[in-house]
């Protein structure tokens, strides 16, 4: 009898149990979203405006550190715990979308109210496809341009308002405004051997008619036989070749370089820091009329091919990208699109210079997109090394790093 | 049967069942990574069959294709290089020290123990001091060495390939420098005191009694620390990734650095599990010279 009654109860309760299980999956669908955003940055908090929507659908977030994004995703996609969305470093989406890791988004995106590939930049739209398919949609971007110190310019008996606009005239401003005596190089910029080391140094190839698929382009080994000379000369640090962008650009704001190369992420702390008169230009050309160029920053959003709701999660997607005009008010970031307007911030100096950088981001190229990135850029970091350390000259580093480039396009 | 009962209660088997606790737990923990490290080094890895198992076998086409490259030879020379100075540099300073400390004068075993506290730090925070020391444009150490007159320019020890590695021996010199003082007071120590007065009687000076006495009673803890210190120079990994990031243009790659940096940043897998089988190769030497030695201290 009592096994009959235990029975009984244990079928009633694994029922109601199974009901309300289920009850709960109609109500909610998960979607779990990963990011490197910190607390003040976008990711956590639109997530949590999101929930407060309440859709019917509730986003859960992880934070992954920055080295970790690319390794992680792998090890979860290859062992079928993927999330749903997640957000990867725009050189990096290749990989992935080459793979089908992530979900071929065009079809959905071509029915969307929210997400409108006209709207955005070229190079950071470039930086989601994968042969003419769009597999994410850019989160924000970012670009490089050239920092300079205008009291240091009229020291000088330089035009403050005539920053250099040519490769040779960068040279030789860099000349005059280097004081050894005072501890002053005439600029700074970083050839670390990193993605950042290519980062900066790609837009200087593509100005000169190169890119990362024909990197030993005349223009090119003259940029590199410029980054030389500027190194060679002291008119740069020599620490410029293991120092990151961020630290390069420390160096200026305390007065010690007199003009910097890097990207809008400084502006907050320059206006902190830097006690000087200080403005934005758009970076030197080979000569006057090149066609203009820049690097392109920053993280794309996708939704990995493996997930259970894609229609939720491209939702999801469609509310990030309905939040892009709080971007750079709210978290500092500029988002990756040409039809949305930045408010000023009241800061005469930081709104000069974001000026400059939405115009710079016209010119901007996505590193590849190729599955074989990381590679590529190592190979382009290896020769701007060898060239800026003397070991090899800049045509025979660029020569050497296209072959190790080709053999990896095939 | 009964003889196998018994021999597992006591006898063979029972020395056998105690074994096997240890070593299956040995090979769970230490042996399958290094086996599934081996078996990668011959497989064609790809990120995306990480998960598995069954990858396609390549023979040795990693191991050509590790040799083919031309910056293969010049890493290996640095990092024979990195360890030899850094052995070098830790073994002679702390051998100094610790005779210094020998000495006992008041205060010394409280000044040995403060000793430690470099061996404390974790190896980034170090790497992260010493980056500032030796920093080209403000670093301390150009300041000191152009004060007194040593040099006129600053020396870019990061930046410039002909210090780079230089810069990471150095920090890595000061790293190691406790822990060899500690183990060389340790050996020290156990040598009996009548050894040297006897030596005094029959008018031994220092140096004799140092070469005839302390050098031969020291051999096996020598061993020990040149093989341990073998092996944690091979695995020094946080000064390169906070000092120099093995460059510029690798002249301050290791071994060590490059296996990691070829497979988490390059997501070449089957390489950089290639080059950790050669450096298993190299500890597993410095291991059979770690055994030997101590065995002997046990025998002795």
């Amino acid at each position: 009898m009592d096994i009959r009654k235990l029975a009984l109860v244990g079928a009633l309760a694994v029922a109601s149990f199974s009901t309300l299980w289920a009850s709960a999956k109609a109500e909610d669908v998960k979607i779990t979203v990963w990011s490197l955003d910190r607390d003040i940055q976008p990711a956590p908090n639109l997530i949590k405006d999101f929930n407060n929507l309440k859709t019917g659908i509730t986003v859960e977030y992880r934070q992954i550190q920055f080295d970790d994004v690319v390794s992680e995703a792998m090890r979860a996609y290859s062992t079928g715990q993927a999330p749903d969305i997640i957000a990867v470093d725009n050189p990096e989406h290749a990989l992935f979308s080459s793979r089908g890791a992530f979900l071929d988004l065009t079809d959905m995106i071509a029915q969307s109210s929210v997400i409108k590939p006209a709207n955005y930049y070229p190079g950071p739209l470039k930086s989601v496809m994968w042969k003419e398919r769009y597999f994410g949609v850019p989160k924000a971007t970012n670009t490089i341009a050239m920092y300079y110190n205008k009291d240091m310019f009229r020291a000088k008996g330089l035009d403050p308002d005539k920053p250099p606009q040519t490769w040779d005239e960068l040279v030789d401003t860099a000349r005059k405004l280097t004081d050894p005596a005072k501890n002053v190089y005439g600029i700074t910029f970083s050839a670390k051997a990193n993605e950042e080391g290519t980062f900066q140094f790609l837009p200087w190839a593509q100005m000169g008619g190169g890119g990362y698929d024909k990197i030993n382009t005349p223009g090119a080994v003259k940029a590199l036989e410029i980054w030389k000379t500027i190194v060679d000369e002291k008119l740069a640090s020599r620490d410029t070749l293991t120092r990151s962008q961020w630290d390069s650009t420390g160096t200026f704001n305390s007065g010690n370089a007199a003009m910097a190369i890097s990207g809008p992420w400084e502006l907050d702390r320059m206006v902190k820091e830097a006690k000087f008169d200080w403005g934005v230009a758009l970076l030197p050309l080979p000569e006057v009329g090149s066609k203009r160029s820049s690097a392109m920053g920053d993280f794309n959003w996708a939704i990995f091919s493996k997930t259970q709701h894609p229609k939720e999660a491209f939702k999801v997607l469609e509310y990030f990208v309905s939040q892009d005009n709080r971007m750079f008010k709210d978290f500092g970031q500029l988002p990756a699109r040409s039809d949305l307007a930045i408010p000023p911030t009241g800061q005469p100096l930081k709104d000069a210079g974001l000026k400059v950088f939405q115009e710079q981001l016209q010119y901007a190229q996505p590193r590849g997109p190729h599955p074989a990135w990381p590679k590529i850029s190592k190979a382009i970091q290896d020769a701007i090394q060898a060239a800026l350390t003397g070991q090899m000259s800049p045509k025979d580093a660029l020569d050497q790093a296209d072959q190790k480039i080709k053999a990896e396009l095939g | 049967m009964r003889r196998l009962l018994l021999s597992i209660s006591d006898g063979r088997g029972f020395d056998i069942a105690l074994v096997s606790v240890p070593l299956t737990f040995l090979f769970m923990m230490a042996g399958l990574p290094l086996v599934y490290n081996i078996v990668m080094s011959f497989q064609e890895v790809d990120m995306f069959s990480l998960g598995t198992f069954f990858r396609p076998f390549v023979g040795l086409k990693n191991y050509a294709t590790l040799f083919s490259m031309p910056e293969t030879w010049p890493i290996l020379k640095n990092t024979a290089l990195f360890v030899s100075a850094s052995i070098a540099g830790q073994f002679i300073i702390g051998f100094g020290l610790a005779l210094f400390f020998w000495t006992n004068f008041p205060g010394a075993s409280w000044l040995r123990g403060l000793f430690l506290v470099s061996w404390v730090m974790p190896g980034l925070v170090v790497g992260a001091i010493w980056n500032w020391i030796l920093s080209g444009d403000f670093g301390v150490l150009n300041y000191l060495l152009r004060e007194s007159g040593l040099i006129t320019g600053n020396i870019f020890w990061r930046s410039d390939p002909s210090f780079s590695l230089w810069a990471v021996v150095i920090a890595n010199i000061w790293l190691g420098i406790s822990f060899n003082m500690i183990l060389l007071s340790v050996g020290l120590s156990t040598i009996p005191q009548d050894l040297y007065e006897a030596a005094e009687l029959d008018g031994a000076n220092v140096f004799q009694r140092f070469f005839t006495i302390t050098l031969p009673m020291m051999r096996s803890t020598i061993g020990a620390i040149i093989s341990l210190g073998l092996i944690f120079t091979l695995q020094q990994f946080d000064l390169f990734a906070a000092i120099t990031a093995g460059g510029p243009n690798n002249s301050s790659n290791v071994a060590q650095y490059w296996a990691w940096d070829l497979s988490f940043r390059q997501y070449d897998f089957a390489q950089g599990a290639t080059i950790s089988v050669i450096m298993i190769v190299f500890v597993m030497i410095a291991s059979v010279v770690y055994v030997r030695s101590t065995r002997h201290e046990v025998r002795g």
